[in-house]
Order: structure tokens, then C-alpha cells, then sequence
């Protein structure tokens, strides 16, 4: 049967006694009352004796190490608690309290990477939907009462992304807050994980996004029916790999924020034209649909001379901007490691 | 954030580096992020699978490097894992013990896995679906009696109809497995949600005596009532000649099944299917 609480609780008492002194003990009291939230009914937070070095492996890992290799229950502690032990167990590593408190970097360390934890599991259920999100939704869904630390949660979400999953964050519109998931993986095919069906719709989508840069960043809806007309996609009639081309184009690109689907203006009758979304430009770039444009005409680039020149325009502007967010980052992470290196925040 | 890959691993070492603690360090390398990604999408894979996926990934990103075995790799992944609270869990399919591998997210304690593909009713149905499948003794439930709570439902109204799809739904997704119209959890739902049940149904939930874990589908003993997984029934009386019950040494009246051998699976291709349905749920 699972431990109570309670002896829970007074094996964790004694292991942390065994350790610590008394005059930390007190000091962590004076921290209790400071929480914003504490998590369930494991309310007492005593944070651990400070550490001169990083987190040391706290003597509840045996326990941790169980619950990873082997499907029986030694996770299964009533309720919520095998969740919050592991936050309480990153908790306990954390030196002195009282010198985070004074920082702007007011980590209350267990809700938060509890909050951080759970923001990788949204974006990643977002991206295998293919959906992008918005700041909005990741308050509402996620962060919730921690909105002021979004940012940071955010940024350790995204950290966390990067280096398990090789998966990037990346802002497609600044204006609505939204952002998107970006496989970094380097491979030999266009960086999509497993469609259902295994073949990639990325041939069409850049034959879509070639017509829209060549026709000047903006093409009626007559001018890419023509195009797939010419690959043999008809509207309203179902094609085995691509499914009905007039719901692909115009709707589920439109979601995944590849297109944009609009009315010309003043148009009567209504016709409608498309350009490049969002996601589009964060994720390819003129001179990458281009050189495909080139290839199935089988020629380079530069046989395009005034596109050729558009495309070299757009490749200096994300350098530029490329730069700029390098040395912001850098600036970040210099900060951030500094941050680190005090109160050393990485989990066990 | 542009940062090269050495660095990018090293920052994932410092991550996952207990700092003086006895366990390894996992080392995340592109062929570790391309196999979780790629696990993540299939939701859960049987244990061949996964080998030829691991081979996939080092094909793709690593071409001369040695495959490293599997449990180390998958030990390793785990432990840059765990500060998520994620972990690639191992487990068995209960009819003949396949072994099958799944990403399960320990922090859950619902059936939240499934809350974003579904809607409220949906999940619901698959909540009235569960309890009939623990309540029952044969770890299975009609399609009728399923269908019979369609009133009961939070949220939107569905109709009888309606339920089926979604239950067909739910087979796809590999959440429930269906067998001549009854219904049964899948592995995968066992591996995601064994906690969950647990907590949530501590009285009606049936224990493995031998493996101690959850158990949906199994034999039973006529006389102590104990039950088996049937894999840990066909490990256990392997080599006797007389099948008794370990707990009252009854004799053990079930046809004692085979234990699974991935070898002489692959040499049997086709009829896999036809073995699969003659060893139907014994009690």
C-alpha cells in the first residue's frame, strides 16, 4: 500500500535533520510565510541547507531513480503528492532563500518549475496539432496566477525544448503574441516530424509560397489554382496525398499560419488573394523559396534578376536582425548564468 | 538562440549532472531529441519498433557512432527527462506480453493526457468507459453497456451514434482496444494512467500477484481469487509440469499461455493475427 502523507513527510523530516543545522531551519521558517501558493497539503517548504556547491544529489534520489525504472507503483503516493515531492525535492536543493528574495529573479522555485514542466507539455501538445500559440493562450491555459513571471517560464520552457526535444520557440508576430515550434533537428528531409501518412506536404506548400513571391508577394487566388491546376490538384476534387486541396490551402495552411487568405479589397463579386503568413517567413525565407522556384525550372537563383535582388534584400535583413538577437541573447545568457551560478537552479 | 551543438550538449549535461551524485549524466545528442520526438508522435511502440527507430535516428544524425543498447540509451534520455517530470516508461501488452515503450508524463493524475484531443463529453465516455472496464471481471465492456451511459455525460449531448465514432476514435488513438464488440484498455492507456486508476479507484482495481502491477486483463484463480497477468502467468509456470496457484497451491485450471518471443515472432509474420485472437481473456 502507498505511504501516508504523514510518514511521508517524517522521512523526509529526518533525512533533511540528518543534514542540516539548526540556524538554516529557522531561516527557511522565516521564508514560509512568503509563498504565493503552496502546492497541496505538503505546505512546509523548509528549504535545505544551502549548498557551497551545486545541487548535491538529495538522499530522497533513490527514491527518484525507482519510480524511473520500473512501471510498478513507487510513484504512486496519494493524490498529488508524487508530483509535488519532485518539486519539493528541487526545492530542498535550494541555498539560502533569503538572498533569492532580494533579486528580481524571485524564483518560488517549486510552483515555478512546476509551471515550466507543464508549459513544455502544452507546446509540445500544440505542435504535434500544429497549431500556433498565443501569449494569451499559454496564460489562460498555463502560467495562470504566475503571469508576471511569464517571461522566465517561458524561457525555461523553451530551454528545456531546445535541448531535449530539438525543438525551437520562435515569436512569428510580435503584434499578436504568437509563437511556434520549429524543429531544429538537422536531417535530410524538411525538418517536419511524421505526418500522419508519413509524406510531406512541403513540396506544395513552397510551390504555393513560390507563386505568392513571384507574383509580388501577393497572388489572386486564380493565379495559384493555376499552379496546382498544372500539378494536377483540382478544387473540390480529393487528391490521395493531399486531401481536398481548396480546404488545404485556404484553411489549414491559413491555421498553421503558412498563408493568408484574404479578400481583395472592395472586390464585387468577392475574389481573394494569398500571402505569405507568419509562420512562413519564420520558418523559410525568400531566397530558400527561390532557389526552389530555380531547381524546378532548373536553373539557379540568379537567372531571376529583379526576385534575385528581392531575395538577397530579405537575406541581409535577417542577418541584420540575426545579429541584433544574437547579441541580446548573449547579453541574457551572460546575465542568466550569473544568476545561475549563485543560486544554482538547474534541477538535480 | 543560436549556440553550437557542442555547447547545446554541454548546457544539457549541466541540466541533467546531479553535481556529485552517483547517476550518469545523460548526454542529449540530435539522435536523442530526433527518437523523442518521434516516440512523442507515435504516443506508444512495441519494443521492435523501437529498435528500428533507435537505428533510424543514429542513420540520420550519426551515421559512424556504435547504437548505443537500448536501455541505456532510453536510461539516458530519462534522466534529462526527470526534471520534467517526463519519463519513457516500459511496459507489456496484458494479452501476450509484448513488450511496448511509451512518453509518459508523470505529473499528470487525471486523464489530462488525452484532455487536448478531446472534447469534454468525450473524455467523459472514456471515464464511464474505464470504470466499466475495471468493474468488470473480465477486464472488458460491452459496446451496449458503454453506449447505455451516453446520458449520463457532462457537457454537450451526443447521441448513441455519435459515442460509437468517438469509441472508434479512442481505438485509433490507441487508447482502447476492441475485440468482438467489447472493449478493453491499451497498453498505452495502462502505462499513461496506471497511477490515476489507482488513486481513483482504489477498491475496484485489480493487482497483478505476481508482477504487483495494475491489471485489466488476466486469469484468475477459482479458488483464492488472486489473479495474473497472462505474460506473468506463462513466466512464472514456465518450467513446471503442474501449474499450481502461488497463493493457495490450488491447481491453476487455465490453459497456460506462452512466454513471448520477439524471435520466433518475426519467423511467424502472418500468423501473429490469427494467434492473437484464439488466446482470448481466461477467467
Amino acid at each position: 500500500m502507498p505511504r501516508g502523507q504523514k510518514s511521508k513527510l517524517r522521512a523526509r523530516e529526518k533525512r533533511r535533520q540528518a543534514r542540516e543545522e539548526p540556524g538554516h531551519l529557522v531561516a527557511a521558517q522565516a521564508t514560509v510565510p512568503e509563498e504565493e501558493e503552496s502546492p497541496s497539503s505538503l505546505s512546509p517548504h523548509f528549504k535545505d541547507a544551502p549548498q557551497s556547491s551545486p545541487a548535491t544529489g538529495t538522499p530522497s534520489k533513490p527514491q527518484v531513480t525507482g519510480r524511473v525504472h520500473s512501471t510498478s507503483t513507487t510513484a504512486a503516493a496519494a493524490s498529488n503528492t508524487s508530483f509535488n515531492e519532485g518539486a519539493n525535492n528541487q526545492v530542498e536543493e535550494k541555498p539560502n532563500a533569503s538572498q533569492a528574495r532580494n533579486t528580481t529573479e524571485h524564483w518560488h522555485r517549486g510552483p515555478l518549475d512546476k509551471k515550466v514542466a507543464m508549459l513544455v507539455y502544452y507546446l509540445l501538445y500544440k505542435y504535434q496539432m500544429k497549431e500556433p500559440i498565443t501569449k494569451a493562450d499559454m496564460l489562460r491555459n498555463v502560467i495562470q496566477i504566475y503571469k508576471n513571471h511569464f517571461h522566465e517560464i517561458l524561457r525555461k520552457a523553451s530551454e528545456h525544448l531546445e535541448l531535449v526535444f530539438g525543438l525551437d520557440v520562435k515569436e512569428v508576430d510580435p503584434n499578436r503574441n504568437t509563437y511556434v515550434l520549429v524543429n531544429k533537428l538537422e536531417s535530410s528531409y524538411d525538418g517536419r516530424v511524421n505526418d500522419n501518412g508519413g509524406v510531406p506536404k512541403t513540396g506544395l506548400l513552397m510551390t504555393v509560397l513560390g507563386v505568392i513571391f513571384t507574383k509580388g508577394n501577393c497572388a489572386t487566388e486564380e493565379q495559384v489554382w493555376e499552379v496546382l491546376n498544372m500539378m494536377g490538384l483540382y478544387d473540390g476534387m480529393k487528391n490521395f496525398i493531399y486531401g481536398e486541396p481548396r480546404k488545404l490551402i485556404t484553411k489549414d495552411w491559413v491555421k498553421e499560419e503558412y498563408l493568408e487568405y484574404r479578400q481583395v479589397a472592395n472586390s464585387d463579386p468577392p475574389c481573394y488573394e494569398f500571402l505569405w503568413g507568419p509562420r512562413a517567413h519564420a520558418e523559410t525565407s525568400k531566397m530558400k523559396v527561390l532557389e526552389f522556384v530555380a531547381k524546378i525550372h532548373d536553373t539557379v537563383p540568379s537567372a531571376f534578376p529583379a526576385w534575385y535582388e528581392e531575395a538577397l534584400r530579405d537575406e541581409k535583413e535577417r542577418a541584420q536582425a540575426r545579429v541584433v538577437a544574437k547579441a541580446c541573447t548573449a547579453a541574457m545568457a551572460s546575465a542568466r548564468s550569473r544568476a545561475m551560478a549563485s543560486s544554482f537552479s538547474t534541477p538535480k | 538562440m543560436e549556440e553550437g551543438r557542442a555547447e547545446r550538449r554541454r548546457r544539457t549535461e549541466a541540466l541533467s549532472h546531479p553535481q556529485g551524485g552517483t547517476r550518469r549524466a545523460g548526454v542529449m545528442t540530435d539522435v536523442h531529441r530526433r527518437f523523442l520526438q518521434l516516440l512523442m508522435t507515435h504516443g506508444v511502440l512495441e519494443e521492435w519498433d523501437v529498435r528500428r527507430l533507435q537505428k533510424h535516428c543514429y542513420r540520420v544524425h550519426d551515421r559512424t557512432g556504435a547504437v548505443e543498447e537500448l536501455e541505456d540509451f532510453i536510461n539516458n534520455i530519462n534522466s534529462v527527462l526527470e526534471s520534467l517530470y517526463i519519463e519513457i516508461k516500459k511496459g507489456a501488452t496484458e494479452d501476450d506480453g509484448r513488450p511496448v515503450y511509451a512518453l509518459v508524463n508523470l505529473a499528470t493524475t487525471s486523464v489530462s493526457k488525452m484532455a487536448s484531443d478531446f472534447a469534454e463529453n468525450e473524455l467523459d465516455l472514456f471515464r464511464k468507459a474505464l470504470e466499466l472496464i475495471i468493474d468488470s471481471d473480465t477486464g472488458f465492456a460491452s459496446s451496449t453497456n458503454i453506449l447505455n451511459l451516453v446520458d449520463q455525460l457532462k457537457g454537450k449531448k451526443m447521441r448513441k451514434k455519435e459515442a460509437e465514432q468517438v469509441l472508434q476514435k479512442f481505438v485509433q488513438n490507441k487508447w482502447l482496444i476492441e475485440k468482438e464488440g467489447e472493449f478493453t484498455l491499451h497498453s498505452r492507456a495502462i502505462l499513461e494512467m496506471e497511477q490515476y486508476i489507482r488513486e481513483t479507484y482504489p477498491d475496484a482495481v485489480k493487482i497483478c500477484n505476481i508482477c504487483h502491477s495494475l491489471l485489466i486483463q488476466g486469469q484468475s484463480c477459482e479458488t483464492c481469487g488472486i489473479r495474473m497477468h497472462l505474460p506473468c502467468v506463462a513466466k512464472y509456470f514456465q518450467p513446471s509440469l503442474e501449474p499450481r496457484c502461488p497463493h493457495c497451491n490450488d491447481y491453476w485450471p487455465h490453459e497456460i499461455p506462452e512466454v513471448f518471443d520477439p524471435e520466433k515472432e518475426r519467423e511467424a509474420g502472418p500468423s501473429k493475427v490469427s494467434k492473437r485472437s484464439l488466446r482470448s481473456r481466461q477467467h
